[in-house]
């Protein structure tokens, strides 16, 4: 009787704290949704059809539910590199040239390295993942020898990053091949092809190494000493010192760790989806950018960040659903999820719920 | 490298430094009160657009411009509402602001024009030229000050202006109070959040200025995203400056320099390299003045 009333309470207990951590991103994304019906009507559409249309177009249709995974492949894994750096207290806005930077390293290993091709593939990612870990190793130098601001640094060489590569597939990597107009580098042997997982999409292995990633971090945080030094160096300078921990080796690792998860986006992208590497595909799809903002919305926990990344491709897959039938412009998706965002980070919206009083919360729709 | 070289390189910073000098004007007020801004770029490229989409219906100069600093000033006050009222976590304000306009100015630009990357138009007009009288003719310094606009020199203006406003005014010691002690300075009857939220929605209006001048002066045209990163090139500008307007005016002046090089080389190197080089230089400036920027330090 005894041990059913602590297992109810602890039932209970378990209830409260998944019901405390989901409420404040469930009351933001159904303000979010708010906000995207009122852009909608003005838009002159009615909200209810164009969110049952999107929805249809992203969840729960196979063919769109696949589209909507791979999508969050790349998005999961910035997600990922983001709450790796930004949990340790290290502001790294940088994932996007990291992500950019380790995937041409692999890319060009991959197509010019001689060798059986399982084993090419394997290097180039390594050799992709060594690059993103110096390139968020860069910034994080100069914030340790010159105390410079991480967010400016991390910012900079996204451009820096993105240019180069630029410069790079317009030039000396460019295939020549087709009518020479796409800035694109030549494909990678078949042989080293990440599997599709469904015959009808281009569904593919990529998703598995996003889960691998999802449950790597899920174990560096909960599991080791060094996830819980790198956490106590974000939540408390002053007391990781006193405890003993070598604060510049934990910043070390955690943004090299940061920037070779982020390689493998884009790594994932080439070897699975699109077999080559193509000016601005990492950049203009946005992912670093969706899953920072995945990784703000879960409040940087690994499980969550992967469910949102999931929900927020498939915001996007229904947005360019409907922006191909109703001509909605497809950046109410990014519209919709950075209006979530805004929620998170302002708490009030919590207190709305708490005491529910229909001016109240009237307001703070319009403050959105 | 003959004079007219250079004097043509000069005309081009000088252009290249005032939309990085406001918004660095905006930043640096900002830290003074207290409030690390991320949502500079948010405040920029609202700016642009709308400055750009009221020219484009009304064909009035003058009321773009008042467009692009109220649209500058409405983010500001956004960023004001969320953190400094309700405390929200200032990078994540900026950076979900930043994303937020620039879905929005691609949304609108779709919406209202149907064009996607960007809008150029005949009917669009330009910031006036200003040629001054005399020194137009003179050889050197006419080159230099060839076609700047009245925003150009406005900048330098205001940056004067919040020198004198913040350091020889009782209001203005009262804002800086603000930042240094927040609660001593409410203690002694100051409107600190008051302050505050004020001096944010100014940045926003600077901010907004600068994204006209980028939009209206140089070229005339709207470009998805086209303030590329010049929001945290400010930012470091005015670190660079401990958000000192005067020290400002030189630090910005040193990014334009770095974009005029930029669009110097752009003959000689590749586009996408020169492209690189302001933001390199804002790197190796923040390290190299990393010492004496000790104390002003942006680090979270």
């Amino acid at each position: 009787m005894k041990t059913n009333e602590t297992r109810n309470a602890a039932w209970k207990g378990i209830a409260l704290r998944g019901w405390q951590a989901l409420r404040q991103p469930l009351v933001a994304t159904i303000f979010g949704l708010l906000v995207g019906a009122a852009v909608i009507l003005a838009c002159g559409h009615n909200p209810i059809e164009v969110y049952k249309e999107m929805f249809e177009k992203s969840f729960f249709k196979p063919y769109y539910l696949f589209s909507t995974l791979t999508r969050a492949t790349p998005i999961i894994i910035c997600a990922m590199a983001v709450g790796m750096s930004w949990r340790a207290g290290y502001i790294n806005l940088g994932v996007e040239g990291q992500m950019v930077t380790g995937t041409l390293v692999a890319t060009v290993v991959a197509l010019f390295m001689p060798g059986p091709p399982i084993l090419v593939a394997i290097i180039a990612w390594l050799a992709g993942m060594a690059a993103g870990a110096l390139y968020a190793l860069l910034p994080s130098v100069l914030t340790w020898k010159f105390n410079v601001s991480m967010v400016i640094t991390t910012l900079m060489l996204n451009y820096v990053a993105n240019y180069i590569a630029s410069y790079f597939v317009t030039y000396p990597l460019k295939d020549t091949s087709g009518d020479g107009l796409a800035l694109q580098t030549p494909e990678i042997a078949a042989e080293m092809r990440l599997p599709r997982l469904s015959s009808t999409s281009t569904f593919n292995a990529g998703f598995i190494v996003a889960i691998l990633v999802v449950v790597f971090m899920v174990f560096i945080t909960r599991k080791t000493v060094f996830g819980y030094e790198s956490k106590m160096g974000g939540f408390n300078p002053s007391f990781a010192r006193y405890g003993g921990t070598k604060q510049v080796r934990v910043m070390l690792i955690t943004m090299a760790l940061a920037g070779a998860i982020a390689s493998m986006a884009g790594s994932a992208e080439v070897f699975g989806l699109k077999y080559r590497y193509a000016d601005g595909m990492l950049s203009s799809t946005s992912y670093a950018w969706t899953g920072l903002q995945a990784a703000l919305i879960a409040d940087l926990d690994p499980v969550g960040m992967f469910f949102i990344s999931i929900f927020l491709s498939g915001l996007q897959i229904g947005g360019s659903a409907i922006q191909r039938s109703l001509g909605i412009p497809l950046e109410i998706a990014t519209i919709i999820q950075c209006c979530i965002t805004l929620f998170v980070s302002v708490k009030l919206v919590i207190r709305f719920v708490k005491k529910p009083k229909p001016a109240a919360s009237a307001k703070g729709g319009a403050q959105a | 490298m003959n004079s007219a070289y250079i004097a043509s390189v000069i005309n081009s910073t000088l252009r290249s430094t005032t939309p990085i000098l406001l918004a660095a004007l905006g930043c640096a007020i900002c830290s003074r009160v207290g409030v690390f801004n991320v949502a500079l770029e948010a405040q920029m490229l609202i700016a642009c657009f709308t400055s750009i989409a009221v020219n484009y219906f009304t064909s009035s100069v003058l009321l773009s411009v008042l467009a692009g600093v109220l649209s500058g000033a409405l983010v500001g006050a956004v960023v004001a509402i969320l953190q400094v009222k309700y405390k929200a976590a200032d990078m994540v304000v900026g950076t979900a602001l930043n994303l937020l306009v620039g879905a929005i100015t691609t949304f609108l630009l779709y919406l209202i024009f149907g064009l996607r990357g960007k809008l150029v138009d005949n009917r669009l007009v330009s910031l006036s030229k200003i040629n001054l009288p005399v020194i137009k003719d003179i050889p050197f310094l006419g080159r230099v000050l060839e076609n700047l606009t009245i925003i150009d020199y406005l900048s330098y203006i205001i940056a004067i202006v919040l020198f004198v406003y913040l350091f020889k005014t009782v209001a203005g010691f009262r804002t800086l109070s603000v930042g240094i002690n927040k609660p001593a300075a409410e203690s002694l009857g100051t409107k600190a959040t008051r302050i505050q939220m004020e001096m944010v929605t100014l940045s926003g209006a600077l901010c907004g200025l600068g994204g006209v001048v980028l939009s209206m002066g140089q070229v005339t045209m709207f470009t998805e995203n086209m303030t590329s990163g010049r929001g945290f090139i400010a930012m470091a500008a005015a670190s660079l400056g401990m958000s000192h307007p005067l020290l400002v005016i030189a630090s910005s002046l040193f990014f334009g320099l770095c974009q005029g090089i930029g669009l110097a080389l752009q003959n000689v190197v590749k586009a996408q390299l020169t492209n690189t080089l302001p933001y390199i230089a804002t790197i190796v400036a923040l390290v190299l003045f990393s010492k004496r920027n000790s104390s002003a330090k942006l680090k979270k």
